[in-house]
């Protein structure tokens, strides 16, 4: 018996508003992050991964102030990263209650700010972001694309992938460059060969259009959890009929449970 | 009800505070052993390395007043994930000797099998003891959130102390139950409901 698939609601904060994005691009402005974050963390949703998708830093620290609150009212794991180039800057995100630190372009520049957070804060708390684009001239058939698409880097997937796992990433978040927000579904391609290669979890993310692209993320791409954003945002108890289709597809996962408790400091938390 | 916190300083704490906050408690966060005698409960959470953790509780100066604490007082403890690690004999991870308040050490999961991801992520069910008090009240299989590469095997030396049981490629031991003592592996802070009754429980001992 293995672990549960978890199945995971991204949350993308643009210069401190929740957005959809296509192909890496902010679209639609969806709300605060408060407000989502409410309502995944009371339907059947796994796991929240929230990343501050702003050009630079300049908005880090109303992100970190965004994480802080979040983080009070979040009982199921905390995903949180965007922007993170220092141990800093990780530390800061931990301090408020990220669970895991998502690390991307800042670790592709200087990988030894995987083993650095990996080190301070155990291997399972760092997820490195990978996102790729096909390349035919590269020995995978991927090239890793950092910068949030903007700066092709020439590096082969497996080989930044061997490089990360070695350096400690825990997890990879695997995104395609051309399926983000493109609703046809994970790269499946892409998603099988990183999962076949590596002997830690991946996420896949990207591209979800129906609750059918998350069952082929985890038969046919092989991945442990699946991660999408747009999808959930506009789906009445969104999370939960994922859940119900992933479990119709004989596939392995956690069924919420009700117990009363009183939880008289926290009036807000409205699990069901 | 004051709760203690032990922060050896490696650990990430602030989700266990945030959870224990939902609560009608008064925590204190200890970065020294001087208030544990005002508390009514101990709870060290753990995130990170064995050594490390080892390392911050002996620097710390916390290891002589907090077994006396629980030992001679009775005050109950919970240890979360490396917490729970640490209050065992050992682990593979690290070469200083765990607190030895239950036998055994912790191994890493086998890496032979590859579609067997370690670290173990993600939400496993637990099949807990039926006359456990930290599962009072909590369905006999439910899951959980774990997040670790190291584990308790089980076996009958230990089977009085186990309180719960999970399996991951190998079955392991989830939660120790001793009386007033308690240690889980997994996160009851971000376990949703399940795991805010444990902390309902641990608080109602």
């Amino acid at each position: 018996m293995t672990t549960k698939y978890r199945l995971i609601a991204s949350v993308l904060c643009h210069r401190g508003q929740v957005v959809q994005t296509r192909r890496f691009k902010p679209q639609n402005v969806i709300g605060n992050a408060i407000t989502a974050v409410d309502f995944f963390n009371s339907w059947a949703v796994d796991e929240i991964i929230l990343l501050d998708i702003s050009p630079n830093d300049q908005y880090f620290d109303s992100f970190v102030e965004t994480a802080d609150e979040l983080s009070k009212r979040c009982f199921v794991p905390l995903t949180v990263g965007g922007n993170v180039r220092s141990l800093d800057a990780a530390r800061r995100l931990t301090r408020v209650g990220a669970d895991k630190v998502v690390v991307n372009t800042g670790a592709f520049l200087r990988p030894e700010l995987i083993a650095e957070i990996a080190d301070a804060f155990g291997k399972q708390a760092v997820v490195v972001s990978v996102d790729a684009a096909p390349n035919p001239d590269l020995p995978s058939g991927y090239e890793v694309v950092i910068d949030r698409a903007r700066h092709r880097t020439k590096e082969d997937l497996l080989s930044w992938v061997n490089k990360a796992t070695a350096h400690g990433a825990g997890e990879l978040l695997l995104n395609s460059v051309e399926h983000d927000g493109d609703r046809r579904g994970y790269d499946i391609p892409l998603m099988n060969l990183v999962t076949s290669h590596v002997s830690i979890p991946v996420i896949a993310f990207g591209g979800v259009n129906e609750w059918q692209d998350l069952v082929s993320g985890i038969r046919d791409g092989g991945v442990q959890a699946v991660a999408a954003g747009n999808i959930f945002h506009y789906t009445e108890q969104s999370t939960k009929k994922a859940k119900e289709f992933l479990e119709q597809a004989q596939l392995r996962v956690r069924r919420s449970q009700f117990y009363e408790i009183s939880l008289p400091r926290h009036p807000k938390y409205r699990p069901y | 009800m004051k709760i203690a916190i032990i922060d050896y300083g490696y650990a990430n704490i602030r989700s266990v505070i945030n959870a224990f906050n939902c609560f009608e408690c008064d925590i204190s966060i200890l970065e020294s052993p001087k208030a544990l005698a005002d508390s009514d409960k101990i709870v060290m959470p753990g995130v990170g390395s064995f050594d490390a953790g080892m390392r911050g509780l002996r620097e710390r100066n916390f290891i002589d007043t907090m077994s006396e604490r629980v030992f001679e007082f009775d005050v109950p403890f919970l240890g979360i994930c490396v917490g729970m690690q640490m209050m065992s004999e050992g682990s593979e991870e690290g070469d200083l000797p765990g607190l030895g308040w239950f036998q055994g050490t912790f191994r890493h999961f086998p890496s032979t099998d590859s579609s067997l991801k370690v670290p173990h992520i993600g939400w496993s069910e637990v099949t807990a003891q039926p006359d456990s008090q930290l599962f009072s009240g909590i369905d006999l299989v439910s899951d959980f959130y774990f997040a670790h590469s190291y584990y308790l095997p089980i076996d009958e030396k230990k089977d009085e102390i186990c309180a719960g049981k999970c399996t991951y490629g190998v079955p392991f031991t989830a939660a120790v139950e001793q009386d007033h003592v308690f240690g889980v592996q997994f996160h009851p802070e971000k376990s949703q409901l399940a795991g805010m009754k444990i902390i309902e429980n641990f608080l109602s001992i």
